[in-house]
């Protein structure tokens, strides 16, 4: 049992580690948000979605690609001070 | 079995000699006998085979007379009939080599491209000829620029099947690998077996001077001779030879007349420059102007004569004229200029199209120049896609790929003649690169599988390339300029240019639909991009095209029953295809006439002309809007220049509706 526990257990570890990862990429990276957006431009000259749902569609992903910059602008923007205040008060409350 | 070829410029009379020549050799004739049984052969798909004739003609051979039989191929349904014998085998090629289903492969069979008439058209042939039916084929082909692409045809056939077979490849393999009983070749073998050899066979067929010969017709005008040079070298170059020359529509001599006389001497001096250039180790053939263009049986039997067994007979005589002239009513006119006259004003893309021959290159300069002359604040582009350009011969100043300024013209006009080789040619790097991303989008694992074949395809030229970026160049063209006036092939190339926007996004459309299918296996990258740029580039191309306040088709015609016929044609096409027709041309006309009386019969038979014209024009105008008729001078010599070309776009008369 042990054995197919490990297994069990294992697997899923790694199945859900997959996902982990992917999810952290897909928030980091915005090159899957593009693709989703080149795929609705693709729709639209099919004629498979309107102008209006593109638009749609397009203003959603436009904003999701804002998000992931945001953060990572802002942590460019920050004094290398401020960064360590952060991490310590982390650690205190750790 | 001999095959015999009638090419030339438009508008020379090809179809003229084509058919008055398969005439004569059919009959039996106290100076020869019968060739035998002979098959005329019209390959332009703008048919003027039936007109000439005067017989209705279909896509499949009718006996005219005795020993005579004539044809009026059609591109597309020899294309689907080729396709559903083959259907089968071509479908497996295309599942076993590429990621496509069946789905897929019947999408993409279905679609149309240009190019197809001068693809299938030698195929076509060689089935008559194959057929045992005939010992002589007489071709009546298109303009020059598409028959020196029909020519090359066997070449992209060549190609097309090595890349089936590069496809077929991997699949056979597996066959040879895992079957356990040796079978022979598949269907998919056999076909790809055929293509490969039916190319090689017509290729050498048509170089083999003692099967097939090429004649070359042209009229005594020294714009005809420059375009016969440029596709001599052509031909030569491809290793077909001309063997024969016949200069059409001399005018005879006769009592002394300004006009005709000042005509005769240009003649002359063209007809001194054709023997020493053109006719050199060729039979040079003259054949005398009739009053009226040759049509009818009767009538191209006596011209056959003249050019079969080259006896010096005159042309025949016309029954005397019925009516009177002045019996026809004489509409009033007003003095017009092409940057004036409603039909063109304002427009900011506009095409001139009609039958070869009649002065579309000549009107579309004129109203170009006086269009940039008259606003010398709009920056205007006058553009060739005809693949046998005549722009510079017209403007008299060289011309080429690159938009440039007219020697002598305004500084605001831009002028270019397509070089569709050039342009494919510059365009190596991208199409090679979106081939590679195609096969390995649809290629089953193996990289490359057939992409290397296909991108021998940009070696040659194959058919519908002219089109194709004609097309891009007026998309390109219209950032840079405020107006575009575009000098178009003869009227069936044309019209496949204007479909071609239609029948391009359907191909984008496809492709798109398979990189989306697929997007798990490959992510829809740079290609997708670039077809979804494309796509909707071809979009606002359609909405400009069929937008009549931007965009106006100007047709050119004469005042002679063939070209009639086929403007009437061309209109109702036009018309289908959403496009605005405001304004025909009438050129060359005998405004005045000289004295004798070959000018007064020629002026009246064009008057009659021009009458059943304007019947027609009055007639669909009630339908789908009017479209005026517009005069242009005939003038001896024909405008060229710049100076003269303006001077000639200042006598035109458009009549006034009554």
């Amino acid at each position: 049992m042990f054995i197919l526990d490990s297994l069990l257990i294992g697997s899923l570890r790694f199945v859900l580690d997959k996902v982990v990862q992917a999810a952290e990429a897909e928030m980091q990276d915005d090159s899957a948000l593009r693709d989703q957006l080149l795929e609705a431009q693709m729709r639209l000259e099919l004629g498979e979605i309107t102008d209006e749902e593109f638009a749609e569609t397009e203003r959603d992903i436009l904003a999701a690609i804002r998000e992931i910059k945001r953060p990572q602008q802002g942590a460019i923007s920050m004094s290398p001070t401020d960064k360590i205040t952060g991490v310590d008060i982390d650690t205190f409350e750790s | 079995m001999k095959l015999i070829f009638y090419g030339g410029k438009g508008g020379v009379g090809k179809t003229t000699c084509a058919s008055a020549f398969a005439l004569a050799i059919s009959a039996a004739s106290p100076h020869q006998e019968s060739a035998g049984r002979v098959l005329v052969v019209s390959t332009d798909p703008a048919h003027s085979l039936g007109d000439t004739l005067g017989i209705r003609l279909s896509p499949a051979p009718r006996r005219i007379r005795r020993r005579l039989d004539a044809v009026e191929l059609d591109g597309r349904r020899a294309f689907a009939r080729w396709l559903r014998d083959n259907r089968r085998a071509l479908g497996e090629i295309l599942e076993h080599g590429t990621w496509l289903d069946s789905t897929d492969v019947d999408t993409l069979l279905d679609l149309s491209f240009p190019g197809l008439d001068e693809l299938v058209g030698l195929m076509e042939i060689d089935r008559f000829a194959r057929g045992g039916h005939y010992d002589v084929i007489v071709v009546d082909t298109a303009p020059t620029g598409h028959t020196l692409r029909l020519l090359a045809a066997p070449e992209t056939v060549g190609v097309v099947a090595g890349v089936l077979d590069a496809l077929q490849d991997e699949h056979r393999v597996i066959r040879d690998q895992l079957a356990r009983v040796t079978r022979g070749p598949e269907a998919a073998d056999r076909l790809i077996a055929a293509l490969g050899a039916q190319a090689t066979e017509i290729a050498e067929w048509l170089r083999d001077r003692r099967r097939t010969s090429f004649r070359w017709v042209t009229l005594p005008e020294m714009m005809s001779v420059d375009e016969s040079l440029d596709a001599f070298n052509a031909l030569e170059r491809a290793g077909l030879h001309v063997d024969e020359v016949v200069v059409n529509r001399l005018l005879p001599s006769a009592r002394p007349c300004p006009l005709c006389d000042r005509r005769r001497a240009e003649e002359k001096k063209a007809l001194a420059v054709i023997r020493r250039r053109l006719g050199r180790r060729r039979r040079v053939r003259l054949i005398p102007a009739g009053v009226e263009e040759p049509r009818g049986l009767q009538a191209l039997a006596a011209l056959g004569r003249v050019i079969a067994d080259g006896s010096s007979l005159m042309a025949p005589r016309r029954p005397p004229i019925g009516r009177k002239p002045s019996a026809i009513s004489h509409q009033p006119l007003t003095a017009v200029t092409p940057e004036t006259v409603p039909a063109i004003r304002g427009a900011s893309l506009i095409f001139f199209g009609g039958k070869g021959g009649v002065g579309k290159t000549t009107a579309a300069a004129a109203t170009a120049l006086r269009m940039a002359r008259a606003a010398p604040e709009r920056r205007i582009l006058l553009l060739s896609t005809d693949p046998a350009h005549s722009l510079s011969d017209v403007l008299d100043a060289p011309a080429s790929d690159e938009a440039a300024i007219v020697r002598r013209g305004p500084p605001n006009l831009r002028v270019r003649e397509i070089d569709a080789r050039r342009a494919l040619a510059s365009k190596r790097v991208e199409l090679e690169a979106a081939l590679t991303e195609i096969a390995a989008a649809i290629g089953q694992g193996v990289p490359g599988t057939g992409a290397d074949r296909a991108a021998e395809l940009m070696n040659l030229a194959p058919p519908g390339i002219d089109e194709l970026f004609g097309i891009v160049s007026v998309v390109d063209a219209r950032a840079d300029y405020d107006a575009i006036v575009v000098d178009t092939a003869p009227t069936g190339h044309a019209l496949r240019l204007l479909e071609l926007p239609d029948a391009a996004r359907e191909w984008v459309q496809a492709l798109l639909r398979v990189l989306l299918k697929y997007r798990g296996l490959l992510r829809p990258g740079q290609l997708a991009q670039e077809l979804v740029a494309v796509a909707k580039s071809l979009r606002e191309l359609q909405a400009l095209l069929r937008d009549g306040t931007r965009t106006r088709c100007i047709t050119v015609t004469r005042a002679a029953e063939t070209p009639r016929l086929e403007t009437e044609r061309l209109l109702k096409r036009l018309r289908q295809l959403q496009l605005t027709t405001p304004a025909v041309v009438v050129n060359a006309l005998t405004v005045q006439p000289g004295t004798c009386v070959r000018c007064r019969t020629v002026a009246a038979a064009e008057r009659r002309s021009l009458t059943a014209l304007r019947r027609t024009l009055r007639r669909s105008g009630r339908r789908v809007g009017q479209c005026a008729i517009i005069q242009a001078p005939l003038v001896a010599p024909p405008p060229t220049g710049v100076v003269a070309l303006e001077r000639w776009g200042g006598m035109w008369k458009l009549e006034l509706r009554t």
